[in-house]
């Protein structure tokens, strides 16, 4: 086989360079889209990228080349340029940071796929969102409509010099419709599912079960509808979130700022650090009692689901907040080892030509008990908030604004009317410790993100963090639209 | 890989396409990075890559492929999938013929041998200086140096063809104390221009100057935003500038092309060319790119096009076309603010109390159409008292109208380029009045 003729080629190259240690990972990286845009299709495309990324250690130091030159004499100088690096990392730095991994597997794992995408012809996929984009203009005042496909494969091939070689295919799914609403000099959006679409690993079965045209014709209909509907009030209330909003929470305020490189300053200058230092660890009352969240990386459906990281660790699952208390981080090797704890398999790299590192994974707020309707019963005066539109929060993840496509009061227990803008803020620690309910395993679901941003150069990773919709107490709302 | 290569890559496609029209987009990426925290570099990465796209037209139906696999049988493969792809499409009539090209010349000094050639070494004794400055000024710095080239090539069946070779560098840091932290950073193509020592002083001198900060309430502020957070607040205004966006009615400018909207001082441009900023004289469709002036004096003067919305609004195609497929529309990505006459010493002196702000982070758009965006202070947030910088404030978190701001600013005199992940401008440092902050943060 070819690339483990190469990797062989390179890890006696690595051995006889003296290098610390090395691994290898191919990658088979195929992407298709197809978008319906107000009637035309906007996009049809297929891209395919085969390429392998090497991480070469020496002297405590990391150097990470990448090339899709799939020949002896390219990997070679890929070798050459990996442990050049390493050498150029180890001469500047104060302190060696990074020490080889000392577990090696042999496995293989592929995603659980029902149908395979490859199957359905672009002419069915065309249809399908010809026909949901369709649905959506339900009036003259919708001015776009968008319904869109992604589908994604990637065959991987890591190998190391400690003896480790896995073998991984991951096939990701997904989909979602909005529509975009203008008049009165005002502009509403509304999306399904969530305000992003749904996003699985998975086939087919992801996207047809969507159900993107069943329900293209109410999402069009809100969208209007919210021209035309009152402002949600500023003030204190007493807030619902619905399932995808909880979980985009969970991303921005606990998946980010439990990233452990964050935490020790790896992303510094671009992405923040964290308040969750390593003095709270197992000290910070984070959220409420009925707030857990869980690393989970077997997760089935979900976005990070897979065998083994990409530097080669087995996943698993692990807790970060444990009935309200913080636990534990998202980690990588170098950076468990740094804190006497071992990785919990949360390093990826968006392609081969990425470098690996620590990644929101699948990180999931478990579900409570509370059934849907039953969030609703004690509140007099609240608003509940639907499908993400703006998001924004602090480099160390404490002070936070989100708004959401759309909202409906809450008076004395009952959704009433819709609300338009609706939009709420807080600081982390004392939004989640005012979480008092969460919603039951019936409305619980593993919400995927497909565009999560890190890194530079920038990465572009794909997670879920399941959730059910959840009460919140005495949350500041209407913010930015005061006056 | 040279341009001679990539254009023949894309004669060679063109050569053998049966398609009505077909274009293809040729890209070569060489770029590396060192990136270091607490005087360590944690990584140091070097990436290349060639990818060709093509863009099949048959029976006005469209279909794109793209691969990184550059042998011959595989660039049979890429036409074929395209036009594969194209056959099942519906089809399209709006869909304009693909643009002729015309004759482009780069602009000066967009590429450096020296910098499309750096190498680890350099860039490890850039950051070592770097960390000098940091151990010197008993602060820890996390950054990074960057270099690398870029060549793209874009041709198609109806005689486009042009090749464009750019390199760039880049440094930026973040330097920390205990309780607050200071930002610099510097953007040319010629890595010998990064003055990484002055960059590294001046991002540890803000992160001293600022100990200690203090709370100051939230309301309407006058802010004085250097480049770096002008910048990135600008980039929220930038797809208010495109033709698909204003046809819509999601852009602020909608329809009202001709009025004073924004404040008599602001001219605003688009200009691939400028001198700061030299980039690609023509678009991912092969049009040359035009220098367009978007807002003149307050009035807003024009939008940005491709092919496809250049037919349906009967416009001059200004050369704006992102690679296809695009959802997007056309975008303005070369941004120029024509700068004032006061120097930034002179814009603070005349201050009586404000906020100097070094940089923003995590900007969002709150509501699109009133151009209201949120977002952060963060690493250098001053307090102005009587024309001085009077150290620094725990950071705020804002809720402003970017035209709002516009109508009521005054930009200094020097130009600096800044840039994110997704754009690249050439701004001054600008003084807003009636800023608006909603709250504030712990640090």
């Amino acid at each position: 086989m070819q690339f483990e003729d190469l990797a062989g080629r390179a890890l006696d190259d690595a051995v006889a360079r003296g290098c610390d240690y090395l691994d290898i990972r191919f990658d088979i990286g195929r992407a298709e889209r197809v978008e319906v845009r107000n009637g035309v299709v906007a996009s049809l495309a297929d891209a395919a990228s085969t390429g392998y990324g090497i991480r070469a250690l020496v002297d405590g130091a990391w150097g990470f080349s990448a090339a899709s030159d799939l020949t002896d004499r390219g990997v070679d100088d890929a070798v050459a340029r990996a442990i050049g690096l390493a050498r150029a990392s180890a001469s500047v730095s104060r302190t060696p940071l990074a020490a080889a991994p000392t577990i090696a597997y042999v496995d293989s794992f592929a995603t659980r796929v029902e149908r395979d995408p490859r199957d359905v012809s672009l002419g069915e996929r065309v249809a399908l969102l010809l026909e949901a984009e369709r649905a959506l203009h339900v009036g003259s005042a919708i001015a776009v409509g968008r319904a869109w496909i992604d589908l994604w494969q990637a065959d991987k091939y890591f190998y190391s010099t400690i003896g480790s070689k896995i073998e991984q295919r991951i096939v990701q799914s997904g989909g979602g419709i909005t529509a975009l609403a203008v008049g009165g000099g005002d502009v509403q959006e509304r999306s399904f599912p969530g305000d992003r679409g749904l996003y699985l690993s998975g086939g087919w079965e992801v996207v047809s079960g969507a159900r993107l045209a069943e329900n293209a014709a109410r999402i069009g209909e809100e969208a209007v509808a919210l021209l035309a509907a009152p402002q949600c009030p500023s003030g204190t209330r007493d807030v619902i979130l619905g399932g995808s909003q909880v979980s985009l929470q969970i991303h921005e305020s606990c998946g980010h700022p439990a990233e452990l490189d964050r935490v020790m300053g790896w992303e510094a200058n671009f992405s923040g650090t964290s308040f969750l230092e390593l003095a709270q660890l197992d000290r910070l009352r984070y959220g409420s009692n009925g707030v857990t969240i869980r690393i989970d990386n077997t997760l089935p459906g979900g976005m990070a689901t897979c065998g083994y990281d990409d530097e080669g660790t087995k996943s698993c699952a692990s807790d970060i907040i444990r009935e309200g208390l913080l636990v534990g981080y998202e980690m990588s090797n170098d950076t468990a080892r740094a804190i006497g704890r071992t990785s919990n398999a949360c390093v990826r790299a968006q392609s081969w030509e990425h470098v690996p590192m620590i990644r929101m994974c699948n990180l999931n707020l478990l579900p409570g008990n509370v059934p849907f309707e039953g969030l609703f019963e004690d509140i007099k005066d609240g608003v509940y908030m639907e499908s993400n539109r703006s998001w924004s929060i602090d480099d160390r993840r404490l002070n936070f604004q989100f708004g959401c496509q759309i909202g409906w009061e809450i008076k004395n227990g009952r959704r009433g009317r819709m609300l338009k803008n609706p939009t709420y803020a807080g600081m982390t620690p004392q939004f989640w410790n005012s979480c008092d309910a969460v919603g039951d395993a019936d409305s619980w679901f593993a919400w995927g993100t497909p565009n999560c941003g890190k890194g530079e150069p920038m990465q572009t990773g794909r997670t879920t963090q399941a959730a059910a919709p959840a009460r919140f107490r005495n949350v500041a709302v209407g913010v930015g639209y005061e006056g | 890989m040279k341009a001679e290569r990539r254009e023949a890559i894309a004669r060679r496609i063109l050569g053998r396409s049966p398609a009505d029209q077909c274009e293809v987009l040729v890209e070569y990426s060489n770029q590396a990075l060192t990136r270091f925290t607490h005087e360590n570099v944690h990584q140091n990465v070097a990436q290349t890559d060639v990818s060709v796209s093509v863009r099949a037209i048959v029976d006005g139906r469209t279909g794109v492929a793209r691969s990184n696999d550059i042998g011959d049988d595989a660039l049979n493969g890429t036409l074929e999938r395209a036009i594969a792809i194209a056959k099942l499409a519906p089809q399209d009539l709006a869909q304009p013929a693909l643009p002729v090209g015309g004759k482009t010349a780069p602009p000066d000094d967009a590429y450096d041998d020296a910098t499309a050639t750096a190498d680890a070494a350099l860039r490890a004794r850039l950051v070592g200086t770097m960390f000098d400055v940091a151990e010197g000024s008993a602060v820890w710095s996390a950054g990074y140096v960057s270099s690398g080239t870029d060549g793209i090539t874009v041709a198609n069946s109806n005689g486009a063809m042009a090749s464009f070779d750019g390199t760039q560098a880049r440094a930026n840091v973040k330097m920390s104390a205990a309780d607050a932290s200071g930002f610099a950073e510097g953007l040319s193509a010629r890595v010998a221009d990064l003055d990484v020592a002055s960059i590294a002083a001046t991002a540890a001198e803000k992160a001293l100057d600022t100990r200690a900060p203090r709370g100051v309430e939230p309301g309407a502020w006058t802010v004085i935003l250097e480049p770096a957070a002008f910048a990135e607040l600008l980039a929220y205004l930038s797809e208010h500038f495109s033709a698909q966006s204003f046809d819509e009615g999601s852009s602020f400018f909608s329809g009202r092309l001709g009025e004073s909207l924004l404040g008599t001082n602001v001219t605003i441009r688009d200009d691939y060319a400028h001198p700061s900023n030299p980039s690609m004289p023509f678009d991912y469709e092969g049009q040359p790119k035009a220098r367009v002036t978007l807002v003149e004096n307050g009035v807003v003067r024009s939008i940005v096009t491709d092919s496809y919305w250049a037919a349906k609004l009967k416009r001059e195609n200004t050369g704006h076309a992102l690679p296809a497929p695009n959802a997007d529309g056309p975008q303005a990505l070369n941004l120029v603010v024509e700068p004032g006459t006061a120097s930034r010493e002179e814009l603070i002196a005349r201050t009586p109390r404000g906020l100097l702000v070094s940089r923003f982070w995590y900007i969002r758009t709150v509501d699109g159409k009133q151009t209201i965006v949120t977002g952060m202070t963060r690493d250098g947030t001053y307090l102005i008292e009587n024309g001085k910088l009077a150290g620094g404030v725990r950071n705020l978190r804002f809720n402003q109208s970017i035209v709002e701001a516009l109508r009521h600013c005054e930009f200094s005199s020097e130009l600096r380029r800044s840039g994110g992940y997704s754009y690249s401008m050439v701004v001054p440092t600008v003084k807003i009045e009636g800023f608006t902050f909603t709250s504030t943060t712990e640090f």
